[in-house]
């Protein structure tokens, strides 16, 4: 269990977070800047928060309040960064071995060949880190942090600099590595895919706070404000006013499109009348229609991304004021190509239990 | 006649030698000091200890001479216990300290600075206390850096001649090393015996050129098993 409620201001930015792990992955996802390697690097005691609390297992890391400071060495906390870190110098033995000082030279021969055997590379053990892809660099960075069974385990973009082949390998490999590891891992990542993959929970950073915590199937359905709705994926986001609600559903009016939305979003029911809302939906969920019912927006078609596996569309919706409102969905993509012309009228579809709400 | 460049050959060695070992751990000792320390002397510090790199040698033997003269605090102290060491050898191997101290300081600092800070706090998170980190990491990391500078030290020692005029003065077999002694053999028309003299330090610095060469090589390619690791 760790507790963190820390506080940190630096010039042009502040840190301000609040956040317990209980024996979970929890995935922070955030902007670049937004204070997620410095989070890390608190609760390592790499860096020194102004004021607040950090406790692990009930032992008081850092608190403002009575002073205490616990230095890094103490703290029994597993770093593993973005660049590894390896020491260059040491063999792949040697480099797992660092941080288990002081215990009987068996155990620790014995506790590296069995992390070698999980790291799945117990043939490299005496090649330099520079002999290695960095694959198994990375393997090696992991197995070293977890070495001397630290209580927490924090994971700084680890998988960045890695090709997708190897990535999609060690996120699966790093969710085995629950079944050694029991303690609370904090991993950052600014790839939303990576962290729904490997995360229980979700922490979204937006400048210095975390936003929303929450299991991230919760999250995914209901981000709280707009960043989180962005970084997880809600690409269509507009303004809109409350024009009717009743216990399960409400009408929204969005002035962009001219048009009423009918939304029933678990948090319809506690929308107002006149209440300013932001309306969002993910691509995947808009379907078009090439005839006007109700819940959809006349549009034009604009073009087509085609990806591996997705085709994205853009739309556009024209106004009296000449304005063009920018819309975008996404289907698996088809053996043909569909037919999509740019102009093309079209009726976008938004199901009304697939549009989220945002109050603020 | 072979005593005449054996001799100072001799003093010259011994002095160097003697100096290197003093400045190798002052200057480490001065590096890591300095690369921890954030208060506010810091640019102040550093520059007394870079300021005999800049001065010539002469001001630094007048500076060492006011220290160690009969009137000066360590003279003072010196001649409480009855000794002194002004025109002695010792003071061969204090001009040699001070002159190749800046090299060493600089060198060593600059090597432990460029070791990745990642490294370094990988090393505590898995804790590694301060002196561990820096036998096991920092040190071995900067090693190449540390043994340029050792070399740089070493050949700035060796041809230090202001400062040790000044202070040692030039007592045959006794504070006559070889700078000082070529320029008395110029002097006194031996040019014969300075040129032989001057051959000796033609194949020491070639030497330390060399081992210069192969330390900095070595310091540049520190870091290329890492990037090559990532094909």
């Amino acid at each position: 269990m760790l507790e963190i409620n820390i506080k940190k201001t630096l010039p042009g930015f502040q840190l301000d977070i609040d956040l317990s792990v209980n024996r979970e992955i929890i995935s922070m996802l955030g902007p670049s800047g937004s204070g997620k390697t410095m989070t890390l690097l608190s609760i390592a005691g790499l860096l020194k928060p102004d004021q607040g609390i950090i406790c692990l297992n009930g032992c008081t890391l850092f608190s403002s309040q009575d002073n205490i400071f616990l230095p890094p060495q103490k703290r029994k906390i597993g770093f593993v960064f973005q660049n590894y870190a390896l020491f260059p110098h040491m063999t792949v033995a040697d480099n797992i071995a660092y941080g288990m000082q002081g215990k009987p030279k068996e155990q620790i021969k014995k506790r590296v060949d069995d992390l070698l055997e999980i790291i799945h590379i117990p043939a490299l053990k005496n090649r330099y880190p520079f002999e290695l892809s960095s694959g198994q660099q990375q393997r090696v960075a992991l197995a070293r942090a977890i070495a001397p069974e630290p209580e927490a385990l924090l994971l700084d973009e680890p998988f960045s600099a890695l090709d997708t082949f190897r990535k999609e390998r060690l996120e699966f490999e790093l969710l085995t590595l629950q079944q050694y590891y029991l303690g609370d891992i904090l991993f950052v990542t600014h790839d939303l895919t990576q962290g729904f993959k490997l995360g229980t929970r979700l922490a979204i950073y937006d400048n210095g706070r975390i936003v929303q915590c929450d299991n991230r199937e919760e999250v995914i359905s209901s981000p709280v404000n707009r960043t989180a709705a962005r970084l997880t994926g809600v690409k269509n986001l507009f303004d809109g006013i409350v024009t009717g609600s009743d216990n399960h559903s409400a009408i929204i009016y969005i002035p962009e499109f001219g048009t009423s939305l009918k939304t029933t979003d678990y948090s319809a029911a506690k929308l107002y009348v006149d209440q300013m809302v932001v309306l969002g939906i993910r691509p995947e969920h808009i379907e078009i229609f090439e005839e006007p019912t109700e819940n959809t927006i006349p549009c034009r078609e604009g073009h087509q991304v085609v990806g591996v596996t997705n085709i994205h569309y853009y739309y556009y919706a024209e106004r009296d004021n000449n304005k063009r409102y920018h819309l975008e969905s996404c289907r698996p993509r088809p053996l043909l190509p569909p037919c999509f012309e740019a102009g093309k009228p079209c009726y976008l579809y938004f199901p009304p239990e697939r549009i989220i709400t945002l109050v603020n | 006649m072979l005593e005449t460049f054996l001799s100072p050959l001799y003093v010259s060695l011994k002095t160097v030698l003697t100096a290197t070992v003093i400045t190798f751990f002052l200057g480490l000792a001065a590096a890591r000091w300095m690369s921890g320390y954030t208060g506010k002397l810091k640019s102040i510090i550093d520059g007394i200890f870079l300021l005999p790199l800049v001065l010539p040698p002469t001001v630094v033997g007048f500076g060492l001479l006011l220290l160690f003269g009969k009137n000066g605090p360590f003279g003072k102290i010196l001649e409480l216990l009855g000794t002194t060491i002004i025109f002695s050898w010792p003071a061969t191997v204090i001009a040699a300290v001070i002159v190749s101290f800046p090299l060493m300081y600089m060198s060593a600092r600059g090597g432990f600075e460029q070791v990745d800070i990642n490294i370094e706090n990988a090393a505590r998170t898995l804790g590694a206390g301060e002196w561990r980190i820096f036998w096991t990491v920092t040190l071995p990391l900067s090693w190449p850096s540390i043994m340029a500078a050792t070399v740089l030290a070493f050949a700035r020692a060796l041809g230090e001649f202001g400062a040790t005029l000044m202070l040692a003065g030039n007592i045959p077999g006794k504070t006559t090393t070889i700078p000082v002694a070529i320029y008395f053999k110029i002097q006194a028309g031996h040019m014969g015996e300075a040129f032989l003299l001057t051959l000796i330090v033609l194949a020491f610095a070639f030497v330390s050129l060399a081992l210069l060469a192969y330390w900095k090589n070595k310091a540049n390619n520190k870091g290329e098993g890492i990037t090559l690791a990532g094909n």
